[in-house]
């Protein structure tokens, strides 16, 4: 790539203490942690920082005011990042080129929430219940497109009906991810699942059950990015961001609409790669976001690790599971382990690639592609991660 | 459960004037004649930002749906769908009075209207006679 002199790498990762059940604290507190923790894993002190990207979650409780927080001075990079479940991606390849051009030595990015709360449900606070809906926008809302996992079910259901992908092909999705997290101490739902279960589970939103969709979790996690010279004088292995795509769909309300039969992937994955100077096959680990079953099963054939339109039978495979041609969500992802936005699927592939995975780590981790996925399938962003500079 | 109540705001307010007496109306480029989505800010086909309002025939078909369960006593069901109208723009819209496990994809719909208390009039569809 010329211009670029200095190879960006990932240095240092936070993660808090997370669960169903932290309350008390708030977002805020949740990333100044992990920005913490992050620092302490790299081997650096929160004086050597001098770049702080925020993404904020659904409850919007972190900001600019967080530099503050830590006692930031002097920054030369300081910004709220916001494209949903894509922006930990993107913050990394935000960070990454302000390394690479020289704008800033160690980028902190950062993603906190703290959504639960006693005696509210998490599907009515996604559902935006309490805030007055007018306009244009609460028309939806007021025909019962309330929450994401009406308009995924949506989605969905195109890719069901045109290739004939099953409710079962989703709950091997939903059983190759707990196979994984039952090997993952930080995941929050470890009991065994089977197909069976996922089946029996309840209704959400037609074709969804309770398995196919998400968890959501109080937290926070933090991802340091220097340059690839720097972080290896430090205490981790270096894991080099090699390349990276954003793709944001922009479906139209008409015939040209593909939402639920195209992602963004199609064209962020290909992009990725071509500038990390890998192919498919070259990719030994794949880290999904996944909100929902269905989005893992659509990115995956959209990354182009089965043929268009065969990504039920690929995942029935038993390809995604541990022992599977291409371990996929290897910590659980969000069904099973935590709800960060992109910073699931992130934390994981980092602690993949530097071969830190304990049990259940994977034998090759070379190269590590990273999905990130905001709205609904509006939002695209891809990392390729690597333990190697070239 | 029915339509949840929803208020107007300024940009939206010709639209729910539309609804309130019968109509949903569209988005019709001035410049190239293309009929938009009712909160299409500038043509999908030209890019202009210089759009009229014309009232939809009242047909389309089902383009997905999802079927959303409602806990309460008793649970219930209601179908969800993005409804692709003749015209051409699709919409969000809910499916009354069907029995859930009998929406398809491709399914023919008419345009109706629900006005809940205290909420402007919004469109909703029934499944056309087969």
């Amino acid at each position: 790539m010329p211009g670029i002199s200095r190879s960006p790498a990932i240095a240092g990762i936070g993660i808090t203490e997370m669960s169903h059940r932290v309350y008390g604290r708030s977002s805020s507190q949740f990333a100044a942690d992990a920005i913490r923790l992050a620092a302490a894993d790299a081997g650096l002190e929160i004086k050597d920082l001098d770049g702080l990207l925020i993404n904020a979650g659904i409850t919007q409780g972190v900001g600019l005011a967080l530099s503050h927080e830590l006692n930031m001075v002097d920054l030369r990079m300081l910004s709220e990042i916001q494209a949903y479940g894509s922006s930990a991606g993107a913050m990394i390849q935000y960070a990454s080129m302000a390394i690479a051009n020289g704008m800033a030595d160690a980028v902190a990015c950062v993603f906190g929430d703290a959504p639960l709360r006693e005696g509210t449900s998490t599907g009515a606070l996604y559902a935006g219940e309490g805030r007055k809906p007018s306009g244009f926008s609460a028309l939806p809302l007021a025909s019962g497109v309330r929450g994401a996992p009406v308009q995924y079910a949506m989605a969905a259901r195109r890719h069901m009906d045109k290739y004939g992908t099953t409710s079962e092909h989703f709950g091997h999705v939903a059983v190759s991810s707990r196979a994984w997290a039952q090997m993952n101490p930080r995941a929050q739902m470890r009991d065994p699942l089977t197909l069976e279960d996922h089946q029996n589970s309840r209704m959400i939103a037609e074709p969804f059950h309770l398995f196919d969709c998400c968890l959501v979790s109080n937290g926070g996690v933090a991802v340091i990015v220097t340059s690839g010279d720097r972080a290896s004088m430090l205490q981790q292995p270096p894991i080099y961001v090699r390349g990276w795509g954003q793709t944001h769909p922009g479906y139209l309300p008409d015939d040209s609409n593909q939402q639920g039969l195209v992602s963004g992937a199609a064209l962020s994955g290909p992009a990725a790669m071509k500038m990390a100077g890998v192919s498919l096959s070259d990719i030994n680990v794949a880290e999904i976001y996944d909100c929902f079953t269905f989005t893992t099963l659509i990115s995956m054939e959209d990354y182009g690790f089965c043929e268009k339109g065969e990504g039920g039978e690929f995942v029935a495979s038993g390809a995604l599971a541990p022992g599977g041609s291409i371990p996929t969500n290897t910590g659980g992802g969000q069904l099973s382990s935590y709800y960060m936005w992109g910073m699931t699927p992130l934390s994981e592939a980092v602690i993949q690639a530097r071969g830190q995975g304990g049990e259940r780590q994977v034998g090759q981790h070379d190269v590590v592609l990273v999905s990130g996925n905001g709205g609904c399938l509006d939002h695209h962003s891809t990392l390729i991660l690597s333990s190697h500079e070239n | 459960m029915a339509v949840l109540a929803i208020a107007r705001d300024d940009v939206s307010a010709e639209f729910f004037d539309g609804t309130a007496r019968g109509e949903l109306l569209l988005r019709k480029c001035l410049k190239c004649g293309h009929i938009n989505a009712p909160h299409i800010e500038a043509c999908i086909r030209c890019a202009s930002p210089e759009l009229g309002w014309q009232a939809a025939g009242g047909t389309g078909r089902v383009q997905t749906f999802a079927v959303v369960h409602l806990r309460g006593d008793p649970p219930s069901r209601l179908v969800v769908a993005k409804v692709g109208l003749a015209e051409g723009p699709w919409i969000d819209a809910q499916i009354v009075d069907v029995d859930p496990d009998q929406v398809h994809i491709g399914d023919e719909v008419t345009l109706d209207f629900e006005t809940p208390e205290g909420g402007e009039a919004v469109p909703v569809f029934r499944i056309a006679d087969r």
